[in-house]
This record gives structure tokens, C-alpha cells and sequence, in this order.
């Protein structure tokens, strides 16, 4: 078994990170072909590939760390840089939506009537469906915050209630965000208020389906004794992901919503 | 009539405490449900937890001991072999390091700088 001389993991030969590439490639250019010629074979089978690859290597990282015992202390450290990184970079990604909505309403040109929000727009009221979606966010904060103290000292049950409360909040976050783009008065299609406003929110709603779905298999996980008191890092990546998404949905509603409207 | 109830409440809470404080240490699945590492850590990891509750460091995770490197101090180098390469840093903010091995034996001194190396052998908890 070990016969390194150091606490590091080298880890075994593994076919995901070719599968996910062949998949990112079918995906994107599945996609412009979908634009283009009316097919959508290549991107659904990108999107399948990818499905399975992230299945298969996100399971493989469990059976090496959880099963096999190769996540040590300096290998921990690395996955926590490794999380703390892409979360900085999904920053800047969501940093360069809020420049261009910024761009647009602080210096509204005359085709949008010289004012924000543009004329003929009716935007949503802050203090309806808004405010109670920052309510059910800012709740699943506390109750994410609340299953990792629980993990902490070794409660199972408050572990999994409050696991599973964070992600049912994730879920109602989602619908009500899902009736509140049915019954919008403006479309994606509405000048720049609308191209602001649904890729802004759009990117953001995917990122809490993302980061409930990472809180469903650290669920899954916890309730198969996958994690314990002291190292439950995969639990804790969640955790700072759905942070890092719920401070993304107050700016949005502060710049959006709230000052936008 | 709710404050009389919190009052008692609490006293109750204080004295059940005082008369059986609970051993952290035998908080595992018997008690909360969730293991802790001592009883389901594995392979590597439960090496390394292991080495770290008795003071070891198998692994040279920790930054090396520092010794003086005169003859009567000599720097212990470990070695899982009989030989080890050495590289001596000989003054601070050396960008120069000067390379060497490290036999079995006699202490050696650093070619540039004289300080006195000597391997020591080093044990793996396989």
C-alpha cells in the first residue's frame, strides 16, 4: 500500500479527464451545429458524456479519499486551495455580468430613453417574490451553517434534518424564481434591461441548481457515514459554494432589483 | 408564570450537567451517529493520525529539525536508503545551493561551507 515517502497522493491512471474533454468538445460544438443545421445529436451526446464523467470521477475522488485514506492532511490543504480557487474564478466570472449591467444602467444611451430602468420596461417589485427568494436564501445559509456544527459534534440526526432543509429552501429558491421568469413582464429579448437582467439571474439560478446538487450527494453521503466529526471537507466544499451563491443573489438583488428598479 | 417555568427549566438544565458530565472522548456512533476519525480513518490517513498522537513525523510533513552543523551538532539528515542527496543553503538568501550525497557513515561536510551532515535511518510505517 504505501510505499511513498511522503503524505502526498499520486494518483492512479485515470480515463475521466480524456472523457470530460471529448465532452466539452461535443458539447460546444454540438451546440453551434444545433444553431446552425438543426441537429442536436452531438450536443445531447456531449451533455451525456459529461453527465458520466463527472459521475465517474467525483465517485472515483470518494473511494480514493473516503475509502482508501489517501486524503491526509497535505492533501486535504490541496483541495481546499484547489475549491477556494474555482470559487474566486466563478467570482470574476459572475464580476464581468454585473460590469456590463453596471456599463448599461449608470449611463443610459437615448435608444433606452436616457434612463434606468429603459422606458417601457416594467420591472419587478424588489419587495414581492425578490425579497422572500433573499429571505430562503439568507435561511439556507443558517441551516448549512447549522448541519456543519451538527457534523462537527457528531449529531446524525440534526446533520441530515438540516442538510436536508438547506436543500429543500435550494429547491423553493428555484421554483419561485422559476414562476417569477413565467410571469415576467419583459423578456431576455427586451433591449439590454432584458439581456442583463435574464443572463445575470439566469447564471445565477444555475449555480443554485449546481450547488443543491452538491448538497444532495454530501446528503447522500452523510447519511451513508461518509463524513466524519473532524474530516468532512467534500461537506464543507458545498457549504462555501452555497455561501459564495447565496452573497452572489444580494448583490444581484441590491444592483438588480433593489437600485435597478 | 413563564419565567417560573424558565427558571426551573434551567435550574434543572445546570444540575443534570453538574451530576453526569459526559466523557468527550466515548462520543462516537454509540453516542451522536456520526464517526469520528479514530474509529473509521484508513489507509494513509490513519497512518499519518496515528504518527502525528505519537509525535512522529514518518513523513516529513513538518519543517526538518534545526541543528547547528558543527561537528558536535551535525545536521541529521533521514533516509529511507544509504544515501540522500543534500542540497546546503550555505548562507541565508543563497541563491547558489550547493548539491551533494549524503553517504552512510561518517559525517560529511558541506563543500562550500563545512557544515557537518550526517544520515540517520529513517523508518516508514508501511
Amino acid at each position: 500500500m504505501a510505499h511513498q515517502a511522503h503524505a502526498y497522493h499520486m494518483v492512479d491512471p485515470s480515463p475521466w479527464p480524456l472523457t470530460g474533454a471529448v465532452a466539452a468538445l461535443l458539447v460546444t460544438s454540438g451546440t453551434a451545429i444545433w444553431f446552425h443545421f438543426n441537429s442536436t445529436i452531438l450536443m445531447t451526446l456531449g451533455t451525456m458524456l459529461l453527465l458520466l464523467t463527472m459521475y465517474q470521477w467525483w465517485r472515483d475522488i470518494i473511494r480514493e479519499g473516503t475509502f482508501q485514506g489517501h486524503h491526509t492532511p497535505p492533501v486535504q490543504k490541496g483541495l481546499r486551495y484547489g475549491m477556494i480557487l474555482f470559487i474566486t474564478s466563478e467570482v470574476f466570472f459572475f464580476l464581468g455580468f454585473f460590469w456590463a449591467f453596471y456599463h448599461s444602467s449608470l449611463a443610459p444611451t437615448p435608444d433606452l430613453g436616457g434612463c434606468w430602468p429603459p422606458a417601457g420596461i416594467t420591472t419587478l417589485d424588489p419587495f414581492e417574490v425578490p425579497l422572500l427568494n433573499t429571505a430562503v436564501l439568507l435561511a439556507s445559509g443558517v441551516t448549512v451553517t447549522w448541519a456543519h456544527h451538527s457534523i462537527m459534534e457528531g449529531d446524525r440526526k440534526p446533520a441530515i434534518q438540516s442538510l436536508a432543509l438547506t436543500i429543500l429552501l435550494g429547491f423553493y429558491f428555484t421554483f419561485l424564481q422559476g414562476l417569477e421568469y413565467f410571469e415576467a413582464p419583459f423578456t431576455i429579448a427586451d433591449g439590454v434591461y432584458g439581456s442583463t437582467f435574464f443572463v445575470a439571474t439566469g447564471f445565477h439560478g444555475l449555480h443554485v441548481i449546481i450547488g443543491s446538487t452538491f448538497l444532495a450527494v454530501c446528503l447522500l453521503r452523510q447519511i451513508q457515514y461518509h463524513f466524519t466529526s473532524e474530516h468532512h471537507f467534500g461537506f464543507e466544499a458545498a457549504a462555501w459554494y452555497w455561501h459564495f451563491v447565496d452573497v452572489v443573489w444580494l448583490f444581484l438583488y441590491i444592483s438588480i432589483y433593489w437600485w435597478g428598479s | 408564570m413563564a419565567a417560573r417555568l424558565l427558571l426551573r427549566g434551567a435550574l434543572r438544565a445546570a444540575t443534570t450537567c453538574r451530576a453526569a458530565p459526559v466523557p468527550a472522548l466515548t462520543r462516537g456512533m454509540a453516542a451522536g451517529g456520526i464517526p469520528t476519525d479514530e474509529e473509521q480513518a484508513t489507509g494513509m490517513e490513519r497512518i499519518i493520525m496515528k504518527a502525528m498522537q505519537e509525535g512522529s513525523d514518518p513523513y516529513s510533513m513538518m519543517k526538518p529539525k534545526e541543528y547547528a552543523g558543527s561537528k558536535a551538532d551535525p545536521h541529521l539528515v533521514p533516509s529511507i536508503t544509504n544515501k540522500r542527496i543534500v542540497g546546503c543553503v550555505c548562507e541565508e538568501d543563497n541563491t547558489a545551493v550547493v548539491w551533494f550525497w549524503l553517504h552512510q557513515g561518517e559525517p560529511q561536510r558541506c563543500p562550500s561551507c563545512g557544515s557537518h551532515y550526517q544520515l540517520v535511518a529513517h523508518e516508514l510505517p508501511h
